[in-house]
């Protein structure tokens, strides 16, 4: 365990930028390097060059109908438009729509496209397009692994005629914009998507079209010249700036980080945050960062297997473990710690729901714990109740394991162990973890989801999001009164009792200690510094279209 | 290919073993026949190898823990994959039928050379296999080459010299002892962020291939060096070698010439083994470098439960193996006489 103390002054700086952030009405946002983001603070844009991303992960697809992966999405956001654009935590505005009606019952959307837009293959933007691109996300055979349960009440889309698409929902569904904003959702060329998916091509409308892909080494993307359908809170119109991107995968941290230092790259994702230091120290390198809207780095609690069945027990977990403390010193102050399931740029976040947590407090935990009948003690110092050892597994699986996560959890069994918990990690196959999700055979299990949309709360804790059935919900919450804040929030249109609704819910779950907040995801882009105007979009993926090179 | 002093080397030097698929041809009456024997023994060997190679890679996949279908889906994470989407996929691939008659399936498929698709790619193993082999060539082929090489270099060099061969061999155990990715990852910040002499990403060109090259080239190297210094020396001891230095042999063709050959042989059966090092070296080389190749493809494949690619991957290893080996026995006789058959 690393033990070297953080910076202090930075983290305070972040989240003193937080605070004024959040004060002033915005998705929290620290730009941690000198104030990057706008084009227009960096001098005048120039046309040209090739930007080297150097990447941590690839994909099987790049079909964003059919991807997860956060990396397709990143490209993806440069090859396709979206119907509407997110502006904010949950104001949208008009993008490949230029305007849209909802029908009263919520469940009847009319999408109005605009004119003139065609695709980088040729054909003309119709609205048969946005039927094919919605069809295709929720058609099984697509094996869709994302897309789909983004608009999983989708039923069907009715052509009125070519620029006007009306798109029926089963049941009035509250995150159906935030959907469509996703690169998941992008709007693809309807002659793209009738070759069979071996020889698929990605084809939007977006600022840059697809040139090649080949296998695990590179995607290379070029500017569209006939790009007309940029969004409307834009930084600037008309074609992109930079002549092509090349997306290279780089898996291992050391060379990614090396070849931004060296300039082969002008930008890398994920630095590790133990090299942060050494990239300010750098001149002419910095770093952008952003914080992720939906679900934290967080520990889910089972509350249908052994001892964590008891609210006592899985307190007690909240009490003797002090996330904050380990997250400072295991990132270097890199990263903020989590009070709540969702991050501060989630819409309706509530800052009053961390008061349903339970502090820091071994007293308190050991306190719980007696309550709980589990006062004995074994040889090594562990708690006992009718000669069973206060056990609580935590399985993970080094194949995923990213961003120095495994050392945080070895914190908290040494915090854990302080109370006499024994808090065990077993690491196991891919195979065997994936099977140990499904059948619920852990009593802790880790996961972090960004999703600019507080419905993420309903994936995770609604009793009828069990992993099994294609949700998230891996604490097997099941509470009458949360399915119903979290189906009503789904469903209203009322902003206020959604916010109500989201409150109670994010406070229910913390009190209830169905999960244990751990840090804020956030994406760290290693940059040099003649790359500007690189923007994030709300779900903090970065965006290129106002990217420039400068000579 | 006839030496002077054939006939002293191949009487005094006792033969060192290559095992027992070398052909029996100097021994028996009749050249041709024991020899075609000997082809179609190797013919059967190398189906039997095939097939339990890939058949041990079947039942391997097959007894990992996991869903295969959940897998396909989307690795593992906690995602939306739907319960509709698993059963499309457990039928589409077979995974929905008993075991036996998916492995005689298998089979059957392989035997008629069919490899099937791959499940993540949606693109024909074979292809996917060939698109990648070329670049997985260009750096195991260049690293045995330069390993060789460097082999050769050393041992000629060192053999039979105390002070200069206990330096080589102290230099040679820390390279065999080194991790490659190790290595990899020094020669990389010295040589590329730190000198910019050579490019980290990118397959593009032979000054992309130099540093994998040595990453991979120095481990193989120090060990050929030590088997081959260890036979130079042997060789030299040999009375044969005092002989052809009374008859005005130079010390320097002394080695070349004569002694050479002789540590060539071990250095040869050692050809299995650097195969198994440049089958794991690519992995860690395509890693640390950033390139493409077989050793990413496969990595992905195996945590992806990608079955027909991981079999290709597997049946092709052992192919190239009982290529190799094949290979080697038959050098092996030009390298040493006496294993050669009777004249015909």
């Amino acid at each position: 365990m690393r033990t070297k103390p953080g910076p202090v002054t930075r983290g305070a700086l972040v989240s003193a930028l937080t605070s004024l952030a959040l004060a002033a009405g915005l998705t929290a946002c620290t730009s941690s390097g000198s104030g990057d983001g706008q084009a227009a603070a960096d001098g005048t844009p120039v046309t040209g060059g090739t930007l080297t991303y150097a990447v941590n992960q690839t994909q099987t697809t790049l079909d964003p109908g059919v991807s997860s992966a956060d990396v397709t999405g990143i490209i993806d956001l440069n090859i396709f438009d979206s119907l509407v654009e997110q502006t904010g935590a949950s104001a949208f505005k008009p993008w490949l729509a230029t305007s849209w009606a909802v029908s009263t019952d919520g469940k009847t959307y009319t999408f109005h496209l605009k004119k003139g837009v065609t695709f980088q293959d040729g054909t003309p933007l119709t609205a048969d397009a946005v039927k094919k691109t919605l069809d295709h996300a929720v058609d099984p055979a697509a094996k869709s692994q994302y897309a789909g349960s983004l608009i999983a009440p989708y039923t069907g889309t009715t052509v009125v005629d070519p620029l006007t698409a009306q798109v029926h929902l089963s049941r009035p569904f509250a995150p159906f914009l935030q959907a469509l904003s996703t690169p998941y959702l992008g709007i693809q060329s309807p002659k793209a998507l009738a070759r069979p998916a071996a020889s698929y091509r990605p084809v939007g409308t977006g600022p840059f079209s697809f040139v090649s892909w080949t296998g695990q080494k590179n995607v290379v993307l070029a500017r569209n010249p006939r790009y007309t359908s940029w969004p409307s809170g834009a930084t600037h119109t008309g074609p992109a700036y930079l002549d092509r991107i090349q997306f290279d995968l780089v898996t291992e941290d050391s060379t990614r980080f090396g070849a931004l230092t060296s300039h082969q790259a002008q930008a890398v994702a994920s630095v590790p945050p133990a090299d942060v230091k050494a990239l300010k120290a750098q001149p002419g390198l910095k770093l952008l960062s952003h914080q992720a809207p939906g679900a934290n780095f967080n520990v889910y609690v089972n509350t249908r297997r052994g001892a964590t069945q008891d609210v006592r027990v899985r307190q007690a977990l909240q009490a003797a473990l002090d996330v904050p403390s380990l997250v400072k010193t295991v990132y270097f102050g890199q990263y903020q710690a989590a009070h709540n399931t969702i991050s501060a740029g989630t819409a309706y976040y509530d800052p009053a729901a961390a008061a349903s947590l339970q502090p820091h407090d071994p007293a308190r935990a050991a306190q719980l714990l007696d309550a709980a009948g589990w006062t004995g003690r074994d040889a090594k110092g562990y708690r006992t109740k009718d000669g069973r050892e206060l056990d609580i597994v935590w399985p993970y699986t080094p194949a995923a394991d990213r961003e120095g996560r495994d050392t945080l959890a070895e914190g908290m069994q040494a915090q854990a162990k302080k109370v006499g918990i024994n808090l065990q990690r077993p690491s196991v196959a891919v195979g065997t973890f994936v099977a140990d999700i499904q059948n619920g055979t852990y009593n802790l299990i880790d996961t972090s989801f960004v999703r600019a949309d507080p419905d993420i709360l309903r994936l995770l804790f609604s009793s009828d999001q069990l992993v099994t059935k294609g949700g998230a919900n891996a604490s097997f919450a099941h509470s009458a009164e949360l399915d119903g804040w979290l189906a009503e929030a789904a469903t209203t249109r009322d902003p206020a009792v959604r916010k109500h609704d989201y409150a109670l819910a994010q406070a229910y779950v913390l009190k209830n200690a169905y999960v244990i907040p751990g840090y804020v995801e956030q994406t760290t882009l290693g940059i040099s510094d003649t790359l500007h105007g690189v923007g994030f979009t709300p779900q903090a993926f970065p965006s290129f279209y106002g990217a420039w090179l400068a000579r | 290919m006839s030496a002077p002093d054939r006939t002293a080397d191949a009487a005094d030097a006792s033969p060192p073993g290559t095992g027992d698929a070398v052909p029996p041809g100097a021994t028996s009456p009749a050249g041709a026949a024991p020899l075609a024997r000997w082809w179609a023994r190797r013919a059967v060997s190398a189906v039997v190898v095939v097939w339990g190679a890939a058949t041990l890679a079947f039942v391997g996949l097959h007894l990992l823990p996991g869903d295969p279908a959940r897998l396909i889906a989307g690795g593992g994470s906690l995602n939306g994959t739907s319960p509709q989407v698993l059963r499309l996929i457990d039928r589409q691939y077979d995974f929905d039928r008993p075991l036996y008659a998916q492995y005689g399936h298998f089979l059957g498929q392989l035997v008629h050379g069919r490899l099937g698709t791959s499940y993540q790619l949606g693109r024909p193993v074979t292809k996917v296999i060939a698109d990648q082999l070329g670049a997985t060539l260009a750096v195991a082929g260049g690293a045995a080459v330069l390993g060789f090489a460097l082999a050769l270099l050393l041992a000629l060099g060192t053999a039979g010299r105390p002070r200069a061969r206990a330096v080589a061999s102290a230099v040679e155990l820390v390279l065999v002892s080194t991790p490659g990715f190790w290595i990899g990852v020094l020669l990389l910040s010295v040589f590329s962020f730190r000198l910019h002499l050579f490019p980290v990403l990118g397959n593009d060109g032979p000054r992309s291939l130099v540093l994998p090259w040595v990453t991979m080239a120095l481990p193989i190297g120090g060990a050929l060096s030590l088997v081959m210094r260890e036979g130079l020396e042997r060789a030299l001891d040999q009375p044969f070698a005092f002989t052809a230095l009374t008859r005005g042999v130079g010390p320097g063709r002394l080695r070349l010439r004569h002694a050479l050959r002789h540590a060539l042989l071990p250095v040869l059966t050692l050809s299995g083994w650097m195969l198994g090092q440049l089958l794991g070296g690519v992995v860690v080389v395509e890693t640390v470098f950033a390139r493409s190749g077989i050793g990413q493809v496969t990595l992905s494949a195996v945590n992806g439960r990608d079955f027909p690619v991981v079999t290709g991957v597997v049946v092709l290893a052992a192919i190239t193996y009982v290529v190799i080996s094949t290979a080697v026995d038959l050098l092996a006789r030009l390298v040493d006489p006496r294993l050669r058959a009777v004249p015909r």
